[in-house]
Protein backbone atom coordinates (compact mmCIF):
# COMPACT_ATOMS: atom_id res chain seq x y z
CA UNK A 1 0.00 0.00 0.00
CA UNK A 2 1.33 3.45 -0.92
CA UNK A 3 -0.17 6.90 -1.48
CA UNK A 4 -1.09 6.09 -5.10
CA UNK A 5 -2.77 2.77 -4.24
CA UNK A 6 -6.51 2.41 -4.61
CA UNK A 7 -7.64 0.47 -1.54
CA UNK A 8 -10.73 -1.70 -1.68
CA UNK A 9 -12.49 -3.76 0.98
CA UNK A 10 -11.82 -7.47 0.60
CA UNK A 11 -14.66 -9.83 -0.29
CA UNK A 12 -17.04 -10.38 2.59
CA UNK A 13 -16.08 -7.15 4.40
CA UNK A 14 -18.39 -4.17 4.79
CA UNK A 15 -19.11 -1.26 7.09
CA UNK A 16 -22.09 -1.72 9.36
CA UNK A 17 -24.72 0.79 8.19
CA UNK A 18 -25.13 2.40 11.61
CA UNK A 19 -22.66 1.01 14.15
CA UNK A 20 -18.93 1.81 14.17
CA UNK A 21 -17.81 -1.67 13.21
CA UNK A 22 -16.41 -3.29 10.12
CA UNK A 23 -18.15 -6.60 9.51
CA UNK A 24 -15.69 -9.24 8.36
CA UNK A 25 -15.92 -13.00 7.97
CA UNK A 26 -16.23 -14.50 11.46
CA UNK A 27 -15.98 -11.22 13.27
CA UNK A 28 -16.26 -7.49 13.67
CA UNK A 29 -13.49 -4.94 13.90
CA UNK A 30 -14.24 -2.00 16.18
CA UNK A 31 -13.59 1.29 14.44
CA UNK A 32 -12.01 3.85 16.74
CA UNK A 33 -11.81 7.58 16.11
CA UNK A 34 -11.81 8.65 12.47
CA UNK A 35 -11.29 5.16 11.03
CA UNK A 36 -14.92 4.96 9.92
CA UNK A 37 -14.41 8.15 7.87
CA UNK A 38 -11.40 6.53 6.21
CA UNK A 39 -13.16 3.25 5.44
CA UNK A 40 -16.24 5.03 4.11
CA UNK A 41 -13.91 6.26 1.33
CA UNK A 42 -12.39 2.85 0.65
CA UNK A 43 -14.57 2.30 -2.39
CA UNK A 44 -12.23 1.16 -5.14
CA UNK A 45 -12.21 4.68 -6.61
CA UNK A 46 -10.31 6.86 -4.13
CA UNK A 47 -6.52 6.66 -4.02
CA UNK A 48 -4.96 6.93 -0.55
CA UNK A 49 -3.95 10.49 -1.47
CA UNK A 50 -7.55 11.35 -2.40
CA UNK A 51 -8.80 9.92 0.90
CA UNK A 52 -6.29 12.04 2.84
CA UNK A 53 -7.22 15.18 0.88
CA UNK A 54 -10.91 14.71 1.62
CA UNK A 55 -10.25 14.13 5.30
CA UNK A 56 -8.14 17.28 5.50
CA UNK A 57 -11.08 19.27 4.12
CA UNK A 58 -13.35 17.69 6.70
CA UNK A 59 -11.04 18.04 9.72
CA UNK A 60 -10.19 21.72 9.71
CA UNK A 61 -6.79 22.52 11.12
CA UNK A 62 -5.58 18.91 11.10
CA UNK A 63 -1.90 18.34 10.42
CA UNK A 64 -1.48 16.91 6.90
CA UNK A 65 1.61 14.84 7.73
CA UNK A 66 -0.10 13.31 10.73
CA UNK A 67 -3.32 12.49 8.86
CA UNK A 68 -1.33 10.92 6.02
CA UNK A 69 0.64 8.77 8.47
CA UNK A 70 -2.49 7.73 10.39
CA UNK A 71 -4.38 6.78 7.22
CA UNK A 72 -1.44 4.79 5.85
CA UNK A 73 -0.98 3.00 9.16
CA UNK A 74 -4.66 2.08 9.41
CA UNK A 75 -4.85 0.82 5.82
CA UNK A 76 -1.59 -1.10 6.07
CA UNK A 77 -2.69 -2.88 9.24
CA UNK A 78 -6.07 -3.74 7.70
CA UNK A 79 -4.23 -5.01 4.62
CA UNK A 80 -2.11 -7.28 6.83
CA UNK A 81 -5.32 -8.55 8.43
CA UNK A 82 -6.65 -9.30 4.93
CA UNK A 83 -9.71 -7.07 5.08
CA UNK A 84 -8.41 -4.31 2.80
CA UNK A 85 -6.57 -4.94 -0.47
CA UNK A 86 -4.61 -2.53 -2.65
CA UNK A 87 -6.29 -2.63 -6.05
CA UNK A 88 -3.51 -1.06 -8.05
CA UNK B 1 -30.61 -5.21 30.13
CA UNK B 2 -28.36 -7.98 28.85
CA UNK B 3 -26.00 -6.81 26.07
CA UNK B 4 -27.11 -7.92 22.59
CA UNK B 5 -25.76 -11.18 21.18
CA UNK B 6 -23.32 -10.88 18.27
CA UNK B 7 -24.16 -14.12 16.53
CA UNK B 8 -27.10 -16.22 15.59
CA UNK B 9 -26.31 -19.77 14.58
CA UNK B 10 -29.14 -21.21 12.50
CA UNK B 11 -29.04 -24.99 12.25
CA UNK B 12 -31.42 -25.10 9.31
CA UNK B 13 -31.57 -28.89 9.19
CA UNK B 14 -29.81 -31.93 10.55
CA UNK B 15 -30.02 -33.65 7.15
CA UNK B 16 -26.55 -34.03 5.64
CA UNK B 17 -24.97 -35.97 2.76
CA UNK B 18 -21.82 -36.39 4.88
CA UNK B 19 -21.41 -38.63 7.90
CA UNK B 20 -18.26 -37.22 9.45
CA UNK B 21 -16.77 -39.24 12.26
CA UNK B 22 -16.24 -36.01 14.18
CA UNK B 23 -19.77 -34.63 13.67
CA UNK B 24 -20.55 -32.25 16.53
CA UNK B 25 -24.31 -32.49 16.08
CA UNK B 26 -26.22 -34.42 18.73
CA UNK B 27 -26.27 -38.20 18.68
CA UNK B 28 -30.06 -38.07 18.17
CA UNK B 29 -30.72 -35.86 15.14
CA UNK B 30 -33.94 -33.91 14.59
CA UNK B 31 -36.08 -35.25 11.78
CA UNK B 32 -37.00 -33.25 8.67
CA UNK B 33 -40.72 -33.44 9.49
CA UNK B 34 -40.37 -31.09 12.47
CA UNK B 35 -38.07 -28.51 10.88
CA UNK B 36 -38.98 -24.83 11.11
CA UNK B 37 -40.77 -23.43 8.08
CA UNK B 38 -39.52 -20.68 5.78
CA UNK B 39 -41.85 -18.21 7.52
CA UNK B 40 -40.52 -19.25 10.95
CA UNK B 41 -36.91 -18.62 9.96
CA UNK B 42 -37.74 -15.29 8.31
CA UNK B 43 -39.47 -14.15 11.49
CA UNK B 44 -36.45 -15.24 13.58
CA UNK B 45 -34.04 -13.34 11.31
CA UNK B 46 -36.14 -10.17 11.56
CA UNK B 47 -36.19 -10.53 15.36
CA UNK B 48 -32.44 -11.09 15.38
CA UNK B 49 -31.85 -7.91 13.38
CA UNK B 50 -33.97 -5.93 15.84
CA UNK B 51 -32.13 -7.51 18.78
CA UNK B 52 -28.82 -6.21 17.41
CA UNK B 53 -27.34 -9.50 16.17
CA UNK B 54 -24.59 -8.81 13.63
CA UNK B 55 -23.64 -12.20 12.19
CA UNK B 56 -25.84 -15.02 10.98
CA UNK B 57 -24.25 -18.42 10.49
CA UNK B 58 -26.33 -20.73 8.35
CA UNK B 59 -25.36 -24.27 9.13
CA UNK B 60 -26.78 -27.71 9.71
CA UNK B 61 -26.43 -30.54 8.83
CA UNK B 62 -26.13 -29.26 5.33
CA UNK B 63 -27.95 -25.96 4.69
CA UNK B 64 -28.05 -26.67 0.93
CA UNK B 65 -30.58 -29.42 1.65
CA UNK B 66 -33.14 -26.69 2.34
CA UNK B 67 -35.03 -25.84 -0.86
CA UNK B 68 -35.76 -22.36 0.51
CA UNK B 69 -32.14 -21.40 1.15
CA UNK B 70 -31.98 -18.53 -1.36
CA UNK B 71 -35.15 -17.04 0.10
CA UNK B 72 -33.72 -17.37 3.62
CA UNK B 73 -30.45 -15.64 2.69
CA UNK B 74 -32.36 -12.82 1.12
CA UNK B 75 -34.61 -12.41 4.19
CA UNK B 76 -31.57 -12.43 6.48
CA UNK B 77 -29.89 -9.63 4.52
CA UNK B 78 -33.09 -7.62 4.54
CA UNK B 79 -33.06 -7.99 8.33
CA UNK B 80 -29.60 -6.39 8.40
CA UNK B 81 -27.60 -9.53 9.18
CA UNK B 82 -24.17 -10.46 7.83
CA UNK B 83 -24.72 -13.83 6.17
CA UNK B 84 -22.25 -16.68 6.40
CA UNK B 85 -22.89 -20.25 5.29
CA UNK B 86 -21.07 -23.30 6.59
CA UNK B 87 -21.39 -26.00 3.98
CA UNK B 88 -19.94 -29.22 2.65
CA UNK B 89 -20.57 -27.81 -0.82
CA UNK B 90 -21.97 -31.14 -1.91
CA UNK B 91 -24.57 -30.56 -4.61
CA UNK B 92 -23.79 -26.86 -5.04
CA UNK B 93 -23.86 -25.96 -8.73
CA UNK B 94 -22.89 -22.69 -10.39
CA UNK B 95 -26.45 -21.42 -10.89
CA UNK B 96 -27.44 -21.96 -7.26
CA UNK B 97 -24.21 -20.39 -6.06
CA UNK B 98 -24.92 -17.25 -8.09
CA UNK B 99 -28.49 -17.17 -6.83
CA UNK B 100 -27.15 -17.31 -3.24
CA UNK B 101 -24.67 -14.51 -3.99
CA UNK B 102 -27.38 -12.40 -5.61
CA UNK B 103 -29.56 -12.97 -2.53
CA UNK B 104 -26.77 -11.51 -0.38
CA UNK B 105 -24.60 -14.37 0.85
CA UNK B 106 -21.28 -12.83 1.93
CA UNK B 107 -19.04 -15.56 3.28
CA UNK B 108 -18.80 -19.27 2.73
CA UNK B 109 -16.96 -21.77 4.88
CA UNK B 110 -15.86 -25.03 3.33
CA UNK B 111 -14.23 -27.71 5.40
CA UNK B 112 -11.73 -30.31 4.23
CA UNK B 113 -11.05 -33.63 5.90
CA UNK B 114 -7.59 -34.50 4.53
CA UNK B 115 -5.41 -33.69 1.53
CA UNK B 116 -5.48 -37.33 0.56
CA UNK B 117 -8.74 -38.08 -1.23
CA UNK B 118 -9.31 -41.59 0.10
CA UNK B 119 -8.56 -40.55 3.67
CA UNK B 120 -10.80 -37.48 3.34
CA UNK B 121 -13.72 -39.52 2.00
CA UNK B 122 -13.22 -42.08 4.75
CA UNK B 123 -13.51 -39.42 7.49
CA UNK B 124 -16.51 -37.76 5.79
CA UNK B 125 -18.26 -41.06 5.20
CA UNK B 126 -18.96 -39.85 1.64
CA UNK B 127 -17.20 -39.21 -1.66
CA UNK B 128 -17.10 -35.49 -1.11
CA UNK B 129 -13.45 -34.47 -1.43
CA UNK B 130 -13.28 -34.13 -5.22
CA UNK B 131 -16.60 -32.25 -5.27
CA UNK B 132 -15.28 -29.77 -2.73
CA UNK B 133 -12.08 -29.19 -4.68
CA UNK B 134 -14.05 -28.64 -7.88
CA UNK B 135 -16.29 -26.09 -6.17
CA UNK B 136 -13.48 -23.78 -5.03
CA UNK B 137 -12.73 -22.17 -8.44
CA UNK B 138 -16.44 -21.36 -8.82
CA UNK B 139 -16.48 -19.72 -5.40
CA UNK B 140 -13.33 -17.77 -6.23
CA UNK B 141 -14.97 -16.35 -9.36
CA UNK B 142 -17.77 -14.96 -7.17
CA UNK B 143 -17.54 -11.98 -4.80
CA UNK B 144 -17.75 -14.25 -1.74
CA UNK B 145 -15.22 -14.38 1.06
CA UNK B 146 -13.99 -17.94 1.42
CA UNK B 147 -12.78 -19.67 4.55
CA UNK B 148 -11.19 -23.06 4.16
CA UNK B 149 -11.44 -25.06 7.33
CA UNK B 150 -9.05 -27.93 7.92
CA UNK B 151 -10.41 -30.32 10.51
CA UNK B 152 -7.53 -32.05 12.26
CA UNK B 153 -7.20 -35.02 14.61
CA UNK B 154 -4.95 -38.01 15.30
CA UNK B 155 -5.41 -39.56 11.87
CA UNK B 156 -4.34 -36.54 9.77
CA UNK B 157 -2.29 -34.33 12.08
CA UNK B 158 1.03 -35.80 10.94
CA UNK B 159 0.24 -34.65 7.39
CA UNK B 160 -0.57 -31.07 8.46
CA UNK B 161 2.23 -29.42 6.42
CA UNK B 162 0.93 -30.96 3.17
CA UNK B 163 -2.66 -30.27 4.23
CA UNK B 164 -1.84 -26.57 4.66
CA UNK B 165 -0.15 -26.47 1.24
CA UNK B 166 -3.33 -27.91 -0.30
CA UNK B 167 -5.40 -25.21 1.40
CA UNK B 168 -2.96 -22.48 0.37
CA UNK B 169 -3.26 -23.51 -3.29
CA UNK B 170 -7.03 -23.17 -3.07
CA UNK B 171 -6.44 -19.46 -2.38
CA UNK B 172 -8.95 -18.73 0.40
CA UNK B 173 -9.20 -15.42 2.26
CA UNK B 174 -9.12 -17.22 5.57
CA UNK B 175 -7.78 -20.51 6.75
CA UNK B 176 -8.95 -22.16 9.93
CA UNK B 177 -7.17 -25.09 11.48
CA UNK B 178 -9.73 -26.65 13.75
CA UNK B 179 -9.00 -29.47 16.10
CA UNK B 180 -11.93 -31.80 16.54
CA UNK B 181 -13.86 -31.12 19.72
CA UNK B 182 -15.54 -33.96 21.52
CA UNK B 183 -19.21 -33.12 21.55
CA UNK B 184 -22.19 -34.85 19.96
CA UNK B 185 -21.24 -37.76 17.73
CA UNK B 186 -17.53 -36.89 17.95
CA UNK B 187 -17.47 -37.91 21.62
CA UNK B 188 -18.18 -41.50 20.55
CA UNK B 189 -15.00 -41.42 18.46
CA UNK B 190 -12.87 -39.52 20.95
CA UNK B 191 -10.35 -42.26 21.44
CA UNK B 192 -9.97 -42.67 17.68
CA UNK B 193 -9.62 -38.92 17.03
CA UNK B 194 -7.64 -37.63 19.99
CA UNK B 195 -4.05 -36.86 18.97
CA UNK B 196 -0.99 -37.65 21.02
CA UNK B 197 0.78 -34.87 22.93
CA UNK B 198 3.74 -35.21 20.61
CA UNK B 199 1.52 -34.72 17.54
CA UNK B 200 -0.05 -31.64 19.10
CA UNK B 201 3.31 -30.08 19.94
CA UNK B 202 4.67 -30.69 16.44
CA UNK B 203 1.52 -29.19 14.92
CA UNK B 204 1.86 -25.96 16.91
CA UNK B 205 5.23 -25.26 15.28
CA UNK B 206 3.82 -26.10 11.83
CA UNK B 207 0.91 -23.68 12.32
CA UNK B 208 3.19 -20.88 13.56
CA UNK B 209 5.45 -21.25 10.51
CA UNK B 210 2.42 -21.19 8.19
CA UNK B 211 1.07 -18.07 9.91
CA UNK B 212 4.32 -16.24 9.21
CA UNK B 213 4.51 -17.46 5.62
CA UNK B 214 0.90 -16.56 4.77
CA UNK B 215 0.84 -13.19 6.54
CA UNK B 216 -0.95 -10.52 4.51
CA UNK B 217 -2.20 -13.13 2.02
CA UNK B 218 -4.32 -15.61 3.96
CA UNK B 219 -5.55 -14.89 7.45
CA UNK B 220 -4.87 -18.02 9.49
CA UNK B 221 -6.67 -18.85 12.71
CA UNK B 222 -6.12 -21.87 14.86
CA UNK B 223 -6.76 -22.94 18.41
CA UNK B 224 -4.78 -25.35 20.54
CA UNK B 225 -6.99 -28.35 21.23
CA UNK B 226 -8.83 -28.03 24.47
CA UNK B 227 -7.76 -31.28 26.10
CA UNK B 228 -4.11 -30.22 25.86
CA UNK B 229 -4.47 -26.79 27.42
CA UNK B 230 -3.94 -25.62 30.98
CA UNK B 231 -6.83 -23.18 30.99
CA UNK B 232 -10.29 -23.55 29.46
CA UNK B 233 -11.58 -21.79 26.38
CA UNK B 234 -14.13 -18.98 26.61
CA UNK B 235 -16.73 -21.33 25.18
CA UNK B 236 -19.09 -19.48 22.77
CA UNK B 237 -17.65 -16.28 24.26
CA UNK B 238 -19.31 -17.12 27.58
CA UNK B 239 -22.70 -18.69 28.26
CA UNK B 240 -25.51 -16.35 27.15
CA UNK B 241 -23.07 -13.54 26.38
CA UNK B 242 -22.62 -13.54 22.59
CA UNK B 243 -24.38 -16.39 20.85
CA UNK B 244 -27.83 -17.84 20.28
CA UNK B 245 -28.21 -21.13 18.44
CA UNK B 246 -31.54 -22.20 16.97
CA UNK B 247 -31.78 -25.90 16.21
CA UNK B 248 -33.77 -27.31 13.26
CA UNK B 249 -37.00 -27.59 15.28
CA UNK B 250 -36.76 -24.08 16.73
CA UNK B 251 -35.26 -24.66 20.17
CA UNK B 252 -33.01 -21.81 21.33
CA UNK B 253 -29.74 -23.03 22.87
CA UNK B 254 -26.80 -21.09 24.31
CA UNK B 255 -24.42 -23.40 22.39
CA UNK B 256 -24.59 -26.38 20.05
CA UNK B 257 -23.98 -28.97 22.77
CA UNK B 258 -26.16 -27.53 25.56
CA UNK B 259 -28.81 -30.25 25.20
CA UNK B 260 -26.47 -32.71 26.95
CA UNK B 261 -26.87 -30.80 30.22
CA UNK B 262 -29.70 -32.33 32.26
CA UNK B 263 -32.75 -30.33 33.34
CA UNK B 264 -32.27 -27.46 30.90
CA UNK B 265 -35.50 -26.51 29.14
CA UNK B 266 -35.06 -24.80 25.78
CA UNK B 267 -37.68 -22.28 24.76
CA UNK B 268 -38.82 -22.42 21.16
CA UNK B 269 -38.91 -19.63 18.58
CA UNK B 270 -42.32 -20.94 17.49
CA UNK B 271 -43.77 -19.58 20.74
CA UNK B 272 -41.32 -16.89 21.90
CA UNK B 273 -39.65 -13.81 20.47
CA UNK B 274 -35.87 -13.99 20.27
CA UNK B 275 -35.48 -10.90 22.48
CA UNK B 276 -37.57 -12.57 25.19
CA UNK B 277 -35.52 -15.75 24.88
CA UNK B 278 -32.25 -13.83 25.16
CA UNK B 279 -33.40 -11.91 28.24
CA UNK B 280 -35.67 -14.39 29.99
CA UNK B 281 -35.23 -17.99 28.87
CA UNK B 282 -34.05 -19.97 31.93
CA UNK B 283 -31.57 -21.96 29.80
CA UNK B 284 -29.75 -18.72 28.90
CA UNK B 285 -29.78 -17.53 32.51
CA UNK B 286 -28.48 -20.82 33.91
CA UNK B 287 -24.75 -20.07 33.59
CA UNK B 288 -24.87 -16.38 32.73
CA UNK B 289 -22.73 -14.24 35.00
CA UNK B 290 -20.79 -15.85 37.86
CA UNK B 291 -23.40 -16.75 40.51
CA UNK B 292 -23.13 -20.46 39.61
CA UNK B 293 -19.33 -20.57 39.86
CA UNK B 294 -17.29 -22.47 42.41
CA UNK B 295 -15.34 -20.49 45.01
CA UNK B 296 -12.15 -21.25 43.06
CA UNK B 297 -13.52 -19.64 39.87
CA UNK B 298 -15.11 -16.72 41.74
CA UNK B 299 -11.74 -15.78 43.21
CA UNK B 300 -9.88 -16.25 39.91
CA UNK B 301 -9.14 -13.24 37.67
CA UNK B 302 -9.33 -15.53 34.62
CA UNK B 303 -13.11 -15.70 35.01
CA UNK B 304 -13.23 -12.43 33.04
CA UNK B 305 -11.43 -14.14 30.12
CA UNK B 306 -12.90 -17.62 30.03
CA UNK B 307 -16.23 -17.04 31.83
CA UNK B 308 -15.80 -20.35 33.60
CA UNK B 309 -14.97 -22.41 30.49
CA UNK B 310 -17.28 -24.91 28.87
CA UNK B 311 -20.30 -26.16 30.85
CA UNK B 312 -21.02 -29.02 28.47
CA UNK B 313 -17.46 -30.27 28.75
CA UNK B 314 -17.56 -29.99 32.54
CA UNK B 315 -20.72 -32.13 32.53
CA UNK B 316 -19.51 -34.65 29.96
CA UNK B 317 -16.24 -35.24 31.82
CA UNK B 318 -17.31 -35.00 35.46
CA UNK B 319 -21.09 -35.55 35.46
CA UNK B 320 -21.56 -32.14 37.09
CA UNK B 321 -22.43 -29.15 34.88
CA UNK B 322 -21.45 -26.72 37.68
CA UNK B 323 -17.98 -28.21 38.10
CA UNK B 324 -14.80 -26.33 37.17
CA UNK B 325 -14.01 -27.09 33.51
CA UNK B 326 -11.51 -29.98 33.87
CA UNK B 327 -9.27 -28.39 31.24
CA UNK B 328 -8.38 -25.90 33.98
CA UNK B 329 -5.25 -26.60 35.92
CA UNK B 330 -7.12 -25.64 39.12
CA UNK B 331 -9.84 -28.26 38.58
CA UNK B 332 -9.71 -31.21 41.01
CA UNK B 333 -10.57 -33.31 37.90
CA UNK B 334 -7.71 -32.02 35.74
CA UNK B 335 -5.97 -35.40 35.99
CA UNK B 336 -8.85 -36.90 33.93
CA UNK B 337 -7.38 -35.22 30.88
CA UNK B 338 -3.90 -36.46 31.65
CA UNK B 339 -5.35 -39.96 31.80
CA UNK B 340 -7.14 -39.50 28.47
CA UNK B 341 -3.96 -38.15 26.87
CA UNK B 342 -2.07 -41.23 27.98
CA UNK B 343 -4.60 -43.78 26.68
CA UNK B 344 -3.96 -46.18 23.83
CA UNK B 345 -6.00 -44.92 20.89
CA UNK B 346 -8.97 -46.81 19.50
CA UNK B 347 -8.51 -47.88 15.88
CA UNK B 348 -12.08 -48.56 14.78
CA UNK B 349 -14.42 -45.75 13.82
CA UNK B 350 -18.05 -45.61 14.93
CA UNK B 351 -20.31 -44.41 12.11
CA UNK B 352 -23.69 -42.78 12.38
CA UNK B 353 -26.16 -45.56 11.60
Amino acid sequence: MDMDSIPVLAHGCRLHPTQDVLLVPEGTLQLAGPSRDVLARVDGKHTVTAIVDELLLEYEGADATEVRADVMQLLASLEQRGVVRAQR
Amino acid sequence: MTASPFSLIAELTHRCPLHCLYCSNPVALKGAENELSTADWKRVFAQAGRLGVLHLHLTGGEPLVRGDLVELVSAARESGLYVNMITSGVGLKEDRLSALVDAGLEHLQLSFQDQDEAAANHIAGARAHALKLALVPLIRKSPLALTVNLVVHRMNLDRLPEFIVMAEELGPDRLEIAHVQYYGWALKNRSLLMPSEEQVHRSIAVVEAAKQRLKGRIHLESVVPDYFGSFPKACVGGWGRQTILIDPIGQALPCHAAAVIPNLVFDNVRSHDLAWIWEQSPAFQRFRGDAWMSATCLACPRKEQDFGGCRCQAFLLTGDADAIDPVCTYSPHHSLLQTLRGQTPELLPIWRG
